[in-house]
C-alpha cells in the first residue's frame, strides 16, 4: 500500500435535474498523476470540488492516504493543494499580503510565501484586483503549495499562463510529484503531462 | 388500514365539533357562546407548536446525522403545515379578542408569540426559496431552524412579556378557569388529540409528495 | 494544522479590518444609513428628550431601530462579497471553521460598536437626553449589539450562499433578532429613565451566550458542504 493515496469510487453530483457527475471511480498513489480528460460540461471540475472537498457527492467514497495517515474528509480539505480557474484572492492585498495571510491560517512561517513568489517569478507587491490572469495563475500555485502538499487537486492549471509561468509551474509539480505526491489533474487533451499513471474519461 | 384510520378520525372530529357545541358547558366570564372557538383555537395553535419543534428535531437529525434528504423533507413539510395552522390559531384568535375585548389586535403575549411563529415560518420558506441546489438547501434551512429552536425560548417566553399590552389579565386567567369544568377538558383534549393526529397525517402525505418530487426532479435512475 | 485557533482567527479578524480601511465600504454604508436615519428623525422630532415621556416611550425603539437598519445595510457584505468574490474558497481550503466564525463575529461586533459610537453620542446631542444610568446604557448597548453582531455573523453567512442576499438577510434576520431588540430597547428606557423593570441584561445576555455557543456549533455546517 502506498504511504500517499487517492481513491474514489461512484461518485456522483447533479444540481437539479443537470447530472454533472456520474459514477466516477479511480484511483493514485503518490508519486504519479491521475489525467481527467472530457469535454466541457462533462464533470471535470466538480469531480476535483468534490474531492477538495469543496463539494458533497450525492454519493460515492473517497479516501485518502498522506505519508501513512488516513485523512477525514475534514483534514483532507485542509491538507489537499487546490489550483482552479475559479480560485481567487483578496483584491486589495498584494500577492505578498495574500501570501502571508493564508500562511498566518496554516500556521506556517512567512517565508514560504516568499520562496514560492520568487520561484514563480511573481513581484508580491501588486494589489491582487490589479494584477493580470498570467499573475493571478502564478498567485493560485503559490496558495495551492505553500502548505507542501502531497495532493494536489489541478483544473486547468496551465491556463492563462506565459511559458515562463508555465515553465516554474511544471518545475515545481514535477519536485512535489518526486517528493511522494500525487496530482489529478483536469485540463485539456493538448496539455503534456509528466508521470501520468492513469487516465480518467469522464463521458459528456 | 389506511382508510380505516382516516375513517376514524372524520368520526372523531365529528364528534369532537358537535360535542363542542352541543355538549360542553359554556365557559364562565366570556361573551355569549364565544368560549366554543377555544376547542378549535387551542389545538390548532398547539399544532403549530408541534410543527416548530418538529422542523427544529428533523433539522438536528438532519445535520448531526447523514445528511439524508427524507429529514430535510419532512423538516419542509412541517413548516408549510406549521404556516397553515398559525394562520387558523391567528384568525380564530382574532376573532375571539374581538368579541371578548372589542379589538382584533392588542398583542397578548399569546397573540405575540404566534405572529413570531408565522415570521419564522415565512422566513424559513423564502430561505428555502432563495438557494437552488438542492443540498445545499436543506443544509442551510435547517442550520437556520435550529437556530430557531434555539432562539425560541426567547421568543415564546421573553418577548410576549415585552410587548405593550391593553390587557393586563393574560389569557391564561380565562383558560385557567376551564380547568374546572371536566367536560370542557375532555372536549379540548380530543379535539387536541384530532388536530394533532391530523397534522402528523398531512405531515406524512406532504413528506410523500416531496419524495416523489424529488424524484421527478432527478429523473429516477 | 500547526497554527492555534485563536492565531487563525486574529488573521482572519485583522484581513477583515486591514481590506476595510483600505476600501472604507462597510464603514460608509454603516455611517450613511446610521446619520441619514438619525438626522430625519431629529429633524421631524426636534429635541424630545425634554418631553420625559416621548422620551421613554419612543426614544429607546427608535435608537434601535436606526441601529438594526445600518447593520442589516452594511454589515451581510462580511460574507456576501466572500462568496461573489470567490475568496471564500482560499478561506474554506485554509482556515478551520471555527477560526472564520470567531473572526467575522468580532470583525462584526467591532463594525457594530462603531454604529453604535455614532449613533449613541449623536442621538443623546440631537435630542437633548437626559441619561440617568450611564453604565447601564453602555451595557445595553453592549449586549444587543453583541446580540446583532452574532445573528448576522451566521445569517449573513447562510443569505451569502442565496439569491437576493440583502433583502432574504433582513427576513430572516427578524424573527430571530425580535427578542433582542426587545431586550435591548427595554434595557434601554431603564437607562435613560432609571426605573428598574426586572433582569433584563441578564436576558440579554443569555441571549448572546445561546447565539454565540449555537454558533459555533452550526458554523461548520452552514460554511462547508
Amino acid at each position: 500500500m502506498a504511504a500517499t493515496a487517492l481513491a474514489f469510487k461512484g461518485l456522483s453530483r447533479r444540481f437539479g435535474p443537470v447530472r454533472a457527475l456520474v459514477d466516477a471511480s479511480a484511483e493514485v498513489e503518490g508519486g504519479g498523476i491521475l489525467s481527467v480528460r472530457g469535454p466541457n460540461g462533462c464533470g471535470k471540475s466538480t469531480l476535483l470540488r468534490c474531492l477538495a472537498g469543496l463539494l458533497r457527492p450525492d454519493r460515492g467514497t473517497i479516501a485518502a492516504r498522506e505519508r501513512g495517515r488516513e485523512l477525514a474528509s475534514d483534514e483532507r480539505r485542509s491538507r489537499v493543494g487546490y489550483v482552479a480557474p475559479d480560485v481567487a484572492f483578496y483584491d486589495e492585498l498584494s500577492g505578498r499580503e495574500n501570501l502571508r495571510l493564508y500562511s498566518r491560517l496554516r500556521g506556517l512561517p512567512p517565508g514560504r510565501g516568499e520562496i514560492l513568489l520568487e520561484r514563480l517569478g511573481l513581484a508580491g507587491e501588486r494589489p491582487f484586483h490589479a494584477m493580470s490572469s498570467g499573475m493571478r495563475q502564478r498567485l493560485r500555485w503559490a496558495f495551492a503549495l505553500l502548505h507542501a502538499p502531497d495532493i494536489l487537486l489541478l483544473d486547468e492549471p496551465f491556463q492563462n499562463f506565459d511559458a515562463a509561468g508555465e515553465r516554474a509551474a511544471r518545475e515545481l509539480l514535477a519536485e512535489r510529484l518526486a517528493a511522494g505526491a500525487l496530482a489529478v489533474v483536469a485540463s485539456p487533451s493538448d496539455v503534456a503531462l509528466p508521470r501520468v499513471a492513469g487516465e480518467l474519461l469522464l463521458g459528456g | 388500514m389506511k382508510r380505516l384510520l382516516a375513517l376514524s378520525l372524520w368520526l372523531w372530529m365529528a364528534v369532537v365539533i358537535w360535542a363542542a357545541f352541543h355538549w360542553a358547558p359554556l365557559a364562565a366570564g366570556f361573551k355569549g357562546e364565544s368560549s366554543r372557538i377555544l376547542f378549535f383555537h387551542v389545538p390548532v395553535a398547539w399544532v403549530s407548536f408541534v410543527a416548530f419543534m418538529t422542523a427544529g428535531v428533523e433539522s438536528v437529525l438532519y445535520l448531526a446525522g447523514r445528511r439524508d434528504p427524507r429529514h430535510d423533507r419532512s423538516a419542509a413539510a412541517a413548516v408549510e403545515l406549521g404556516q397553515v395552522f398559525a394562520v387558523l390559531a391567528t384568525v380564530t384568535g382574532a376573532i375571539w379578542a374581538r368579541i371578548m375585548w372589542g379589538s382584533y389586535w392588542n398583542w397578548d403575549p399569546r397573540q405575540s408569540a404566534i405572529v413570531v411563529t408565522m415570521l419564522y415560518y415565512a422566513a424559513y420558506l423564502a430561505l428555502r426559496q432563495a438557494i437552488a441546489d438542492g443540498p445545499s438547501r436543506a443544509r442551510l434551512s435547517a442550520a437556520y431552524a435550529v437556530l430557531g429552536l434555539v432562539v425560541s425560548p426567547f421568543l415564546y417566553f421573553v418577548l410576549p412579556r415585552l410587548g405593550f399590552s391593553l390587557h393586563p389579565e393574560p389569557v391564561i386567567n380565562a383558560a385557567g378557569k376551564l380547568e374546572v369544568e371536566s367536560r370542557m377538558l375532555a372536549v379540548l383534549t380530543a379535539s387536541s388529540l384530532g388536530f394533532t393526529v391530523l397534522f402528523y397525517w398531512l405531515h406524512a402525505l406532504r413528506r410523500r409528495l416531496g419524495a416523489v418530487a424529488a424524484r421527478r426532479d432527478e429523473g429516477v435512475e | 494544522m500547526s497554527s492555534s485557533w485563536a492565531a487563525e482567527a486574529a488573521a482572519v479578524f485583522v484581513k477583515d479590518w486591514r481590506c476595510e480601511l483600505r476600501t472604507r465600504h462597510a464603514v460608509a454604508t454603516l455611517a450613511l444609513f446610521a446619520l441619514t436615519t438619525l438626522l430625519v428623525a431629529s429633524l421631524v422630532l426636534g429635541p424630545i428628550g425634554n418631553d420625559a415621556e416621548m422620551s421613554r416611550r419612543v426614544v429607546p425603539v427608535l435608537v434601535w431601530l436606526i441601529v438594526l437598519f445600518a447593520a442589516a445595510a452594511g454589515l451581510p457584505r462580511a460574507f456576501v462579497h466572500e462568496e461573489e468574490s470567490r475568496t471564500a474558497i482560499a478561506l474554506r481550503l485554509a482556515a478551520r471553521p471555527s477560526a472564520v466564525f470567531a473572526g467575522k463575529l468580532v470583525h462584526i461586533a467591532t463594525l457594530v460598536a462603531a454604529i453604535e459610537a455614532i449613533v449613541a453620542p449623536l442621538a443623546v446631542a440631537l435630542f437633548d437626553l437626559r441619561v440617568a444610568a450611564a453604565a447601564e446604557l453602555v451595557a445595553a448597548l453592549a449586549a444587543g449589539g453583541l446580540a446583532i453582531a452574532a445573528a448576522t455573523t451566521l445569517l449573513a453567512a447562510i443569505v451569502a450562499q442565496g439569491r437576493g442576499a440583502s433583502t432574504l438577510f433582513a427576513v430572516l434576520a427578524l424573527p430571530v433578532l425580535l427578542p433582542a431588540l426587545a431586550l435591548a430597547v427595554a434595557a434601554t428606557r431603564v437607562a435613560l429613565t432609571g426605573v428598574a423593570e426586572g433582569n433584563l441584561l441578564t436576558l440579554l445576555l443569555l441571549y448572546d451566550g445561546s447565539v454565540v455557543v449555537a454558533g459555533f456549533l452550526l458554523f461548520p455546517a452552514i460554511w462547508n458542504p
